[in-house]
């Protein structure tokens, strides 16, 4: 089944980041075998006189080209909503979308979101036509004042960034589907294993969005395709109805005629 | 006139103010031909505003420019 983000049907429900590979080649071959139609990208301060911003730039469009995909640029580094939201329209002019990736930090030692700047950054984003796809903790309340505001796709975050941890704390991302069963939901951050990504679809997320489990892996195209596998499993598991856990073991066998010991 | 351009200074003469299109063009960048956007202290400024947004002493322009993210 196809992920809807913003009226954008796509085929694959990973996103996919594209930092941190040991090269360009690399990266867009683990893009290309994630089989995802959203990549991630950012901007820095680059002199385009000296070109060195081009090739990753280039290599970014060949891939969006071959996908029939779509660039998800991020406020990476953004402390403040103002700092967010000035980035923001400088994505939009150069990527020429209204997607977001919205990421307003708060604390340098776990690049936790900032809430409330998130949601003032949020708001004024929104107003300007932005689709915003916040970044934010996996703080319930916090969520919901995001969909209030707007935001049709909310990414609560499995752990820090780039910790690999996986999915810290489930009854949180578990209680937000619960709670929020209309938006859609995407696990952002902290991601470490295939079954991190899959446990999460298990959970009725609509999406992963990681990037270093990926692009750390000894073969991050192999790792590209476990993911991507990954997600199908979880996603099949969700939709085919996961069995209630149980406090007592019950036999599998039938026990109708049990053979030999328990006759008298 | 000095001014900031991604945080490293320049001396641009005795100039009270210039243009962003010319600031670019003294950092031999040429708007139709490069990716990139810019700020001026701290407020995006649209390509379409780079003749008549004007820059002055102490100003700071940052230049933005894709790379890979997260």
């Amino acid at each position: 089944m196809a992920l809807n983000i913003y009226g954008e049907n796509l085929d694959s429900r990973l996103l996919i980041g594209s930092a941190l590979y040991p090269s360009p080649e690399v990266m867009k071959q683990a893009i290309l075998a994630s089989g995802s139609q959203v990549v991630t990208l950012s901007l820095k301060r680059q002199n385009p006189a000296e070109q060195s911003g081009q090739q990753i730039w280039r290599y970014l469009q060949e891939i969006i080209k071959q996908t029939n995909g779509h660039l998800l640029p991020n406020t990476a580094g953004c402390k403040t909503a103002k700092e967010a939201v000035t980035l923001a329209k400088m994505s939009r002019e150069i990527f020429q979308t209204n997607w977001l990736k919205l990421e307003v930090i708060g604390d340098d030692y776990n690049l936790q979101p900032d809430p409330i700047e998130l949601l003032n950054a949020t708001e004024q984003l929104i107003s300007e036509g932005f689709k915003v796809l916040p970044y934010c903790t996996d703080d319930l309340v916090l969520c919901q004042r995001l969909y209030d505001l707007g935001c049709e796709v909310i990414m609560p975050w499995g752990s820090p960034i780039g910790t690999g941890k996986g999915l810290m704390n489930p009854y949180n991302l578990e209680t937000i589907r619960l709670r929020l069963p209309d938006a859609t939901l995407i696990l952002d951050a902290g991601i470490g294993k295939p079954s991190d990504a899959c446990i999460a679809m298990e959970m009725g997320y609509d999406g992963v969005l990681l990037n270093s489990a990926v692009a750390l892996a000894d073969n991050p195209v192999l790792m590209a395709k476990a993911f991507s596998q990954a997600l199908q499993a979880g996603e099949q598991g969700y939709v085919a109805g996961i069995m209630e856990q149980r406090q007592t073991a019950h036999p599998s066998t039938p026990t109708l005629d049990t053979p030999f010991w328990h006759q008298s | 006139m000095n001014i900031h351009i991604n945080g490293k200074a320049y001396s641009l003469g005795n100039e009270p103010q210039i243009s962003v299109s010319s600031a670019l063009t003294l950092h031999f960048i040429e708007p139709q031909q490069s990716t990139f956007a810019v700020a001026l202290n701290g407020d995006f400024v649209g390509k379409a505003e780079y003749d008549n947004t004007m820059v002055k002493n102490g100003d700071s322009l940052d230049i933005l420019q894709p790379i890979q993210g997260g």
